[in-house]
């Protein structure tokens, strides 16, 4: 089975380097693939030169959605059975790569989301992003009925049917949510598996709290369309 | 000179600024079409003022004038909606261009017959 790991990387040259190693030293059979969105720094030189990823370079920066969806064309065009989502700040561990690979590779689902919250994780975080997941877990609820507990979570895994969907379309600027909300309206099961995650290892967050509110009324506003859209 | 063929005389100045705009492939045809309705429109209203007159009594606006503040206000509109919705157009075009760029740029060792990773490649 081929498996693609995509990490979409913007201004991550401290992080990249050992997010790649990370990988590959626990899933030397997994690829790599690196998507540089349009970096001011050396991201793209930190990701080739640790010689164990495909490196695609955006000319210009496209933003998250742009630089995931490049990941999955990648993954499409070169005919890979699973592509996983993990960020290149090193929030996600590769150590739990299998977990959410497992419901994919044995067909239980099509989608698998690695939540810090289905059970009890060492995680913390600010209350005012406590409330926003759960702002979402909300609406995603009214929307599709299921709840996911960790729906900004951008640590994933999909199958080949999805990777092709994503290839097609994938949504701008904060995607996390409303990916979730099209697979569940196009038919896809949808999992989430238990995972932990640590805090940045350098670089930081490029969310600020004007970006958040701009983020929630965004994404609120996207799942209500796609809800109300013929998809599939 | 009164109003009528100022704003006469200012409607076939549009028009034709319009036109040599098009003449020039300065604006694209479909999207010229709607600035040349609406100096046609005005042009019709400078022509023959009493059109106007007669246009607010069947929708009850007292004041006639008001009538093509509202005119010029709704084109106003459509076309800012129209302008977003190009650029919408243009935004998921330039997304799929820049993705197949950066693709096609990754490919490009491998079919040189570098076999695997291009951590060689400088650029």
């Amino acid at each position: 089975m081929n498996i693609l790991v995509i990490i979409p990387a913007y201004n991550e040259e401290k992080s990249i380097g050992s997010v790649i190693e990370s990988v590959k030293s626990r899933h030397p059979e997994i690829d790599i693939v690196v998507v540089n969105d349009g970096s001011k720094d050396g991201t793209s030189a930190a990701a080739r030169a640790s010689g164990k990823a495909h490196v695609v370079d955006l000319p210009v920066n496209l933003g998250i959605g742009g630089a995931v969806q490049t990941g999955y064309l990648f993954a499409y065009r070169n005919g890979y059975d699973i592509a996983i989502q993990i960020d290149a700040d090193g929030q996600h561990d590769p150590a739990e790569l299998n977990k959410i690979i497992a419901s994919i590779a044995n067909g239980e689902a099509d989608c698998c989301v690695g939540s810090r919250f289905v059970q009890k994780t060492s995680y913390r975080s600010s209350l005012s992003r406590r409330l926003g997941i759960q702002f979402f877990t909300w609406l995603i609820h009214l929307t599709v009925g299921k709840r996911i507990t960790d729906p900004t979570s951008g640590f994933r895994a999909v199958n080949r049917k999805i990777i092709e969907v994503f290839a097609n379309y994938y949504p701008d600027d904060y995607p996390e949510v409303e990916a979730v909300v099209l697979l569940e309206r196009m038919g896809f099961r949808v999992k989430e598996a238990s995972v932990q995650m640590h805090s940045r290892t350098a670089g930081k967050s490029s969310i600020t709290p004007f970006k958040s509110l701009y983020y929630m009324v965004k994404v609120s506003l996207a799942v209500l369309m796609t809800r109300i859209r013929n998809v599939g | 000179m009164n109003i009528y063929l100022l704003s006469t005389v200012f409607c076939l100045a549009f028009v034709g600024f319009t036109i040599e705009l098009i003449r020039r492939q300065k604006i694209a045809e479909r999207y010229a079409l709607l600035w040349l309705v609406l100096g046609f429109v005005m042009l019709l209203f400078s022509l023959f003022p009493n059109l106007l007159i007669r246009l607010s009594e069947a929708v009850h606006i007292f004041y006639a004038p008001s009538l093509l503040f509202l005119i010029g206000l709704l084109f106003s509109l459509v076309f800012i909606m129209h302008l977003t919705m190009v650029i919408s157009k243009l935004h998921r075009k330039v997304t799929r261009l820049t993705q197949e760029v950066a693709l096609l740029q990754a490919k490009r060792p491998e079919e040189d017959g570098a076999r695997g990773y291009s951590s060689d490649r400088t650029g």
